[in-house]
């Protein structure tokens, strides 16, 4: 810089303004900065620089170049034209591009990312009036439109989303539109006319019997119609596959699950939808093929073409608070994958009975979440589940809690539900079916964390039972019905806090929580949860058996009812064989430890005694189970050895019970099948537990591993020779 | 970060020097190294709030004269726990899998130690296998996933060393409870 006056003939001095050389100012501001100050102040620190600016943010990074720096630009630029070509193939193509590009950000939105980089990169949704003149794009806008506005309503009311909140950020956005829903009757139109000029053609051609297909397929596989009709088919699958969609979702928000079955048939729909949407797809490309380049199933179109009129860096300030990185649309093949799963997941919810029964309910919801729905999905279910506080919003949680510990159908009226610590407990059970409509990252940390909470509700309710009656033994005969709702949801509320407890524990599993090294300890202290859940379990039946037996007013016990009630029952039976695999992994994983030094990993800076306290500490401050520890860990299996483990195999045991429970499940599809896996882990390691045995300590080239190969969180012995 | 690398350079593991952040000479040997392996970019201001406030916790690697590697930490309180944070970790591609990481983070732990943190944490790509079996090895735990954590969809671990408490707090254990 020069001490000479700029001459910047754009901003002339005026009357009361003049140029003056700011060098010395800047020289004097930089001798006062330190190193490493952005602002010299005396409330603004190195942390407060380092958070003031965000690389790439273009809220402050002005430096980040776009293509255009605003919507008005990209469109005055010809980036989406309206029409979108005077030559009506090249429309179709585009529009059908249009929609296809718009399939695949709807998925890769649902999948994680930002409304803004994703559906809102088309420049056609950002200013949707200017569509009008192209009936269909327009109306394909608006149900794109109201489809977003629905799910981002669902999913901010499920509030499943903690760690997916850059989903319902919608800020800025133009997500709402008056009268979105006449678009679906003017969809709703077109589809009719379509079917009718369709059925016109199918009448006309062929004579042969066609197999019970929806319409359009029956054309699509059997007439030939000309490659022009075959476009507007194209075009029509996925405006009419969004028209059914949104009548999905809008079917699945009604209250009390009074739409599901409505929800079902629209399902149905889409998934034909799809169907043929996937098979027009060949047609498009051989069609219209264009040569590209790379691989076409990475296309975010079906004819492999880059579509007109999208731009991700348009919304940049909207899109979330971090940078935008470049984010990967989905490829439009696996956009249809996506929607294909999603659309089965909503079915498995609409076709759920909405069973009173609280156990039912657990199990059900714990097997929809092995096939890790995605968030759209999940919070569909939750907000199934719990409506205005209530279960499926018409059940009180005090109902189905006396329910669910079996007590008779009149205690659910009692006033005993007005007490605090009552009170609590029901919303304990609600929260707990809301976490478990989480993703599992998610569900295992608010168990562990709320492990707590149940342990106090114990607590306060066993005061409270102590209070009121005093000392009084569990088999005593009295009536009292208070007496009895404490005694009973006391106990179920001791087998529901160890039923968490084993979810936070398998979670660790599914999560590639444990290293193999870590295996011993998480075994022990699963055998641990899992023989105090299995007590709990067979006291908990035990006395809803007495309860059942005292309805039928019988005056003697007939054998076979006596028979009944020593018999272990099947549910106690099913959780002793995961003890005897829990227990037959520690020894083995211990005598393994013990023998030739495997599975142990010494560090340099902490003990094996650390590792243990970290990973049970929410356990361990909740007290679950009492007088568990490191030194009785240790003191359970510092002296197992091959010889020790040779005296007894519970894997036998655990293949034995497997096989003996099978029958009492014959109607339970789930469980016989988790009792094959079972099975299939017990004699595997049966028989790598009898090897070891026999050659462990003498044999150095023996290499035993531990995979998740046959269960999700019973590993299976691998024995091999390196 | 220890994948292994294209073309390794040849050296004797006594040939590298390790020193602790001596001064500003330091920052832009470490800024070039992370800006060139690391995917988040960083400002300068970033750099410094971690060597200012923590310079004996950042050390670098050298071979013969040239920078190899380098750790960035930082301690301090996080609810009732004094804890020590891995910032960031780089070894170029031609130095990996000789244990200069690790050496590194050893060294940034041990002094961690010694200023009375009682457990260091970070986090790591669940697919970044080298990470997870350098921290694995020094006795870190997988305590927490983060469901997709980095922009890109992956998920992370966060990984949480625990100290041994030191010995004077085993006398009274109950007022631990």
């Amino acid at each position: 810089m020069d001490g000479h006056s700029p001459k910047l003939a754009s901003i002339p001095a005026s009357d009361s303004t003049v140029w003056a050389d700011a060098s010395p100012l800047l020289q004097a501001a930089c001798t006062g900065l330190r190193d490493g100050e952005l602002i010299h102040g005396d409330n603004f620190n190195l942390f407060a620089a380092m958070s003031a600016l965000e690389i790439m943010d273009p809220k402050m990074d002005s430096g980040i170049v776009c293509t255009y720096y605003s919507i008005d630009e990209a469109i005055e630029n010809g980036a989406a034209p309206i029409p979108i070509s005077l030559d009506s193939t090249i429309d179709v193509q585009r529009t059908i591009d249009i929609m296809d590009h718009l399939l695949a950000c709807e998925a890769a939105w649902h999948k994680g990312h930002s409304l803004a980089q994703t559906v809102f990169s088309c420049i056609y949704l950002l200013r949707l009036d200017r569509t009008a003149p192209h009936a269909l794009l327009h109306s394909y806008c608006r149900v794109i439109r109201a489809t977003c506005k629905a799910v981002v309503s669902v999913v901010s009311d499920a509030r499943a989303h903690e760690e997916e909140d850059l989903f319902t950020m919608t800020y800025g956005l133009p997500l709402n539109g008056d009268g979105d829903d006449k678009c679906l009757s003017m969809l709703n139109a077109v589809e009719e006319t379509i079917s009718r000029q369709l059925r016109a053609c199918k009448a006309a051609s062929s004579k042969r019997r066609l197999p019970e297909v929806p319409i359009l397929m029956q054309i699509w596989s059997h007439y030939s119609p000309t490659p022009i009709w075959k476009k507007d088919f194209a075009k029509l699958c996925c405006a009419v596959y969004a028209f059914h969609f949104f009548h999905v979702l809008a079917c699945m928000k009604r209250p009390q699950g009074r739409g599901l079955e409505s929800a079902r048939k629209h399902i149905a729909s889409c998934m034909t939808e799809l169907e043929s949407i996937l098979k027009s797809a060949d047609f498009i490309r051989s069609c219209f093929g264009e040569s590209y380049e790379g691989d076409i199933d990475d296309k975010t179109t079906a004819s492999g073409r880059e579509p007109i009129g999208f731009d991700a860096m348009l919304n940049s300030r909207l899109s979330a608070p971090t940078p935008p990185r470049a984010i990967k649309i989905l490829s439009w093949k696996k956009a249809v994958q996506y929607f294909v799963k999603l659309l089965h997941d909503l079915d498995v919810i609409c076709s759920y009975p909405l069973d009173p029964h609280l156990e039912s309910l657990l199990r059900f919801v714990v097997q929809f979440q092995i096939s890790q729905p995605d968030l759209v999905a999940r919070s569909h279910l939750q907000l199934l589940l719990v409506q205005d506080g209530k279960l499926y919003g018409r059940d009180p949680f005090f109902a189905v809690i006396t329910k669910a510990a079996a007590l008779p159908e009149a205690t659910k009226n009692h006033d005993i539900q007005k007490n605090e610590s009552i009170l609590q407990l029901g919303m304990l059970v609600m929260n707990l079916l809301k976490i478990l409509c989480t993703n599992a990252a998610w569900q295992r940390r608010k168990h562990g964390k709320f492990l707590q909470d149940w342990r106090v509700i114990y607590v306060q309710l066993e005061l409270a039972f102590r209070n009121e009656f005093g000392e009084v033994s569990s088999s005593s005969n009295d009536e009292n019905i208070c007496m009895k709702i404490f005694q009973h949801i006391l106990l179920w509320v001791e087998e529901k806090t160890y039923w968490i407890a084993f979810r936070f524990l398998i979670l660790g599993f599914e999560l590639e929580l444990y290293s193999t090294s870590e295996y011993c300890m998480v075994y022990w202290y699963l055998y641990a949860v899992l023989t105090k859940l299995a007590e709990k379990t067979h006291l908990k039946i035990a006395v809803s058996y007495d309860i059942a037996k005292r309805k039928g007013k019988k005056k003697k016990d007939s054998p076979k009812d006596l028979a009944r009630e020593s018999r272990i029952p099947p549910a106690v039976l099913f959780l002793q064989c995961y003890i005897c695999l829990a227990e037959g992994l520690t020894m083995i994983l211990a005598a393994l430890r013990n023998e030739i030094s495997v599975f142990q990993s010494p560090g340099p800076f902490n003990t094996e005694q650390e590792k243990f306290v970290q990973h049970f500490e929410l356990l361990q401050r909740a007290c679950i189970p009492d007088h568990v520890s490191y030194p009785s860990y240790k003191e359970s299996t510092t002296h197992a050895c091959f010889s020790t483990l040779a005296m007894y195999n519970y894997f036998k045991d655990a293949q034995r019970i497997a096989k003996e429970v099978k029958s009492s499940f014959s109607n339970d599809p789930d469980r016989l099948a988790e009792l094959r896996k079972l099975e299939q882990v017990a004699e595997h390691n049966s028989v790598a537990q009898n090897l070891i045995c026999r050659l462990g300590a003498l044999d150095p080239s023996l290499k035993v591993s531990f995979e998740l190969s046959h269960h999700p969180f019973f590993a299976t012995v691998v024995v091999k020779r390196s | 970060m220890e994948a292994m690398p294209e073309e390794k350079a040849e050296f004797e593991e006594a040939e590298i020097k390790y020193v602790s952040y001596g001064g500003e000479h330091h920052l832009p040997l470490i800024m070039n190294l992370v800006d060139q392996e690391l995917s988040e970019p960083y400002s300068i201001f970033t750099y410094r709030y971690f060597v200012y406030l923590w310079p004996q916790l950042s050390f670098l690697a050298f071979h013969k004269g040239k920078c190899v590697g380098t750790v960035v930490c930082k301690m301090g309180e996080h609810r009732n726990t004094f804890r020590g944070y891995i910032a960031m970790l780089v070894v170029i591609k031609p130095y990996r899998g000789r244990g200069i990481a690790t050496e590194l983070v050893t060294r940034s732990i041990r002094m961690m130690m010694e200023s009375g943190c009682e457990e260091v944490t970070l986090e790591a790509e669940v697919t970044n296998k080298g990470a997870l079996a350098l921290y694995g090895r020094l006795g870190f735990i997988r305590a927490k996933r983060l469901f997709h954590y980095y922009l890109n969809g992956v998920d992370a671990f966060r990984l949480k060393l625990l100290f041994p408490p030191p010995p004077r707090q085993e006398l009274s254990p109950s007022l631990d409870t």
